[in-house]
C-alpha cells in the first residue's frame, strides 16, 4: 500500500468513527438529519466570513460555519420546545431559512466570486495526502488526519466519561431530568460534539460522505443490537469497514471515493435489514415458518424502538 | 445462526477488498519511464504537449466538457497526482479546493495563471485580491502563460532546453498570430452589435482583449443561482440593443439561457442561440476543438457568424 492510500484510508476511518459516535445518539434521539441540516445552514456563515475577511481561507470560513451550525442546533431545539413542532419539522424550518438567507447574501454581495460551501469549505477526501500541516517547518502529515483524530478523541472521551448520563438522556429526557442529571450540560455537550464532528469532517472529506456516515452506520448497528454499548461499537466498526471497502470499490470502478464509501454504508444497511439476527427479514420469515415466537421480544418494544437501558 | 451470517458478511467483504486490491496492483505497474506531468485543464495540456512534445507522459485531470469548478477527483487522479514529478494547475481558484491543496506542495506544483502580473488580471471582486481565473480567453495573455510554463518545463528538464525553447517560441508565435486573427475577426462585427451574452461570466478577458462587451447571466461560478433580476435585466438589454444571438457553453447546462430566450419572446422580441461556446473545457481530443487554437477559432467563428 502506498503512503497516499494509507492517509486516505486513515482519514476515512477517522471520519467514520467520529461520525458514528455522535451519529448513534442522533439516530436514537430521532435527529439523524441534523448533519444534513448543518451542512446547508452554514452557508450564511461562510458568506459573512468572506465579506468580512475578503479571502477564501479555510479558517475564517470554519468560524463562520461553526457560528451558524451552533445557531441551527440552538434554534432547532428552541423551536421544538416553544413552537410545538416535532424535531424534523423544526430542523427543516431552521436550515432552509438559514440556507436561503445565505443564498441571498451570496447573490446580493458576492455574485462575482466563486462562493459556495461546495468549493470553499467542503474538502475532497482524494486530496487529503497533500493537505499537509507544517508545524515550525516540519512536515507533520495531512492536516485532516490531525483534525479528525483530535475530534474523534474528544468524542470518545465524552462518550466514555458521560456514558451513563448520555444513555438515559438519549432514551428518556424526562427521566434524566427527574433523576437530577445535568441535562443542559449533556445536551450542549452532545450538540457541540455533533457540531465539531460535522464541520471538521465536512472540511476534511466533504458533505455527502459525512451525512451518510452520521446516519447509516448507526442505523445499521441499531438493526443488529439492542444494547447501546454494542450499538456504539458496532456503528464505529461498520463505519470503518464501509470506509475501507468503499475505498477499494472506488479504486475498482475508478469513481468518487466519497461516493463509493457512502454506497458501501448503504449496502451494509440493507444486508443488516435482511440478515439481522434479531429483526432481519430472513429471520422473521424463518421464525414464522418454524412457528416459534421468542419470548421477551414483544412487538410493542419493536414498535416504539426503545432499547434496553 | 448469527455466526453463519457474520461469516458470510465477512467473506463477502474479504472478496470485495481482494478484488479491489488486485485491481489496484494491476494498474499500478506502468511501463512508462518518462517523467510524469499532471495538468488540471486541457488548455494547459495543450501548452505542455506543444512545448515538450513526447518527452513527458502528460495526463490532464479534467477532460472534455468537464466543469473545473465542481470537478471530483477519482482514485486514478489520486495515483497520478501522487506519482507526478510536476503538477501544473491554473490557479486563481479555478480548481477550488484542489488548488488550495496543491499550493501546499510548491516544490512539484506550478500555478500557471498565478505567474501573470496582477495588473494584467481582472479583479473578480471589488476588494481583496480575488482574480478572474479564465485567463485563456485573451490569447496574448495565454501566450504569456505558455512562456511561464515553458520556463518551468526547462527548469524541470534542462537537458531538453534547446528543443523546448524552440518549440516554445514557435508556439508563442502561433498564439500571437491567433491573437491578431481573433482581433481582426471580432472587428468585422458592427460596433453596436458587439455584445456577447453567455451563461456564466467566463469571457471577461475575451471582452477586454478584443473590444467586445460581455455579459454573463450567472456569476463567475457555474454554481451560483440565477437571480430573477439578472434575467429581467438581461431580457431588457437584449430588447433595447436588439441583440441577435446569445450563446450556450459546453460545460454549463443550457437551462438558464433557455429562460432568457423565453423571456424575450414573451415580450415580443426575438433572439436565437448563436451556438455552443467552449468556456471552461475544450472539445474532444482528436477533433479541431480539442486543441487550444482550434477551440479559440471555433468560438470566434461562431460569435462572428451569429452577431454579424
Amino acid at each position: 500500500m502506498a503512503l497516499f492510500e494509507f492517509w486516505i484510508l486513515l482519514t476515512a476511518c477517522l471520519a467514520a468513527a467520529t461520525c458514528a459516535l455522535t451519529g448513534s445518539f442522533l439516530v436514537l434521539r430521532k435527529q439523524a438529519m441534523l448533519g444534513d441540516a448543518i451542512s446547508h445552514a452554514i452557508l450564511p456563515g461562510i458568506a459573512i466570513a468572506f465579506l468580512l475577511t475578503a479571502s477564501r481561507n479555510t479558517f475564517p470560513m470554519l468560524i463562520g460555519a461553526g457560528a451558524f451550525g451552533l445557531l441551527t442546533v440552538y434554534a432547532t431545539e428552541k423551536l421544538q420546545e416553544k413552537g410545538r413542532l416535532k424535531s424534523d419539522s423544526s430542523m427543516g424550518v431552521i436550515f432552509t431559512t438559514l440556507f436561503a438567507i445565505g443564498v441571498i447574501i451570496v447573490t446580493a454581495f458576492a455574485s462575482q466570486v466563486d462562493l459556495d460551501q461546495e468549493c470553499i469549505l467542503y474538502g475532497e477526501i482524494a486530496y487529503v495526502p497533500w493537505d499537509i500541516w507544517f508545524f515550525n517547518g516540519i512536515n507533520m502529515g495531512p492536516r485532516p488526519v490531525w483534525i479528525l483524530g483530535f475530534v474523534c478523541a474528544i468524542n470518545l472521551a465524552f462518550v466514555v466519561s458521560c456514558y451513563k448520563e448520555l444513555k438515559i438522556y438519549a432514551f428518556d429526557r424526562q427521566l434524566a431530568v427527574s433523576l437530577g442529571l445535568p441535562v443542559i450540560f449533556i445536551h450542549y455537550g452532545l450538540m457541540s460534539s455533533v457540531l465539531f464532528s460535522t464541520i471538521a469532517s465536512f472540511e476534511s472529506v466533504g458533505a455527502i460522505l459525512v451525512v451518510a456516515l452520521i446516519v447509516v452506520p448507526p442505523a445499521t448497528a441499531y438493526m443488529l443490537t439492542q444494547k447501546l454499548s454494542l450499538m456504539l461499537a458496532g456503528s464505529v466498526i461498520i463505519g470503518v469497514v464501509s470506509a475501507i471497502s468503499g475505498y477499494y470499490l472506488a479504486v475498482a470502478t475508478n469513481s468518487s471515493i466519497a461516493g463509493a464509501i457512502a454506497v458501501m454504508t448503504g449496502i451494509f444497511f440493507f444486508l443488516a435489514v435482511f440478515l439481522s439476527p434479531s429483526e432481519g427479514v430472513l429471520i422473521r420469515k424463518w421464525r414464522a415458518r418454524a412457528g416459534e415466537k421468542e419470548p421477551g421480544e414483544t412487538p410493542e418494544s419493536l414498535k416504539t424502538g426503545s432499547l434496553s437501558v | 445462526m448469527i455466526r453463519r451470517y457474520l461469516d458470510k458478511i465477512f467473506y463477502g467483504l474479504l472478496l470485495l477488498a481482494g478484488t479491489g486490491m488486485l485491481h489496484a496492483c494491476g494498474t499500478a505497474g506502468d511501463a512508462d519511464e518518462r517523467p510524469a506531468v499532471v495538468v488540471t485543464t486541457m488548455m494547459l495540456e495543450d501548452i505542455v504537449n506543444n512545448i515538450a512534445e513526447d518527452r513527458f507522459s502528460v495526463h490532464a485531470m479534467m477532460g472534455p466538457g468537464v466543469d473545473p469548478h465542481v470537478y471530483r477527483a477519482t482514485p486514478n487522479d489520486v495515483r497520478r497526482l501522487d506519482r507526478a514529478d510536476l503538477i501544473i494547475y491554473n490557479g486563481h481558484f479555478l480548481e477550488a479546493r484542489l488548488a488550495e491543496v496543491l499550493a501546499k506542495i510548491p516544490d512539484r506544483t506550478f500555478a500557471a495563471a498565478e505567474q501573470l502580473d496582477e495588473s494584467r488580471l481582472i479583479q473578480a471582486f471589488e476588494f481583496g485580491g480575488n482574480y478572474d481565473p479564465h485567463v485563456w480567453f485573451d490569447v496574448s495573455l495565454w501566450a504569456e502563460v505558455a512562456a511561464h510554463v515553458g520556463e518551468r518545463l526547462i527548469a524541470f528538464a534542462p537537458e531538453h532546453e534547446e528543443q523546448f525553447r524552440s518549440n516554445m517560441e514557435a508556439y508563442i508565435a502561433e498564439l500571437n498570430e491567433l491573437h491578431e486573427w481573433v482581433g481582426e475577426q471580432i472587428s468585422t462585427i458592427p460596433e453596436e452589435k458587439r455584445i456577447l451574452i453567455t451563461a456564466h461570466d467566463a469571457f471577461a478577458y475575451f471582452g477586454r482583449a478584443y473590444n467586445i462587451e460581455v455579459e454573463g447571466l450567472q456569476g463567475l461560478s457555474t454554481q451560483s443561482e440565477v437571480g430573477l433580476q439578472d434575467i429581467t435585466r438581461m431580457v431588457r438589454l437584449i430588447m433595447d440593443r436588439n441583440v441577435p444571438a446569445i450563446f450556450l457553453e459546453t460545460s454549463v447546462p443550457p437551462r438558464s439561457v433557455q429562460s432568457l430566450i423565453n423571456g424575450v419572446s414573451e415580450r415580443g422580441g426575438q433572439v436565437r442561440i448563436g451556438g455552443e461556446l467552449f468556456s471552461d473545457a475544450m472539445g474532444e481530443r482528436g477533433t479541431p476543438e480539442g486543441t487550444y487554437a482550434g477551440m479559440v477559432r471555433h468560438n470566434v467563428t461562431i460569435i462572428v457568424e451569429a452577431l454579424k
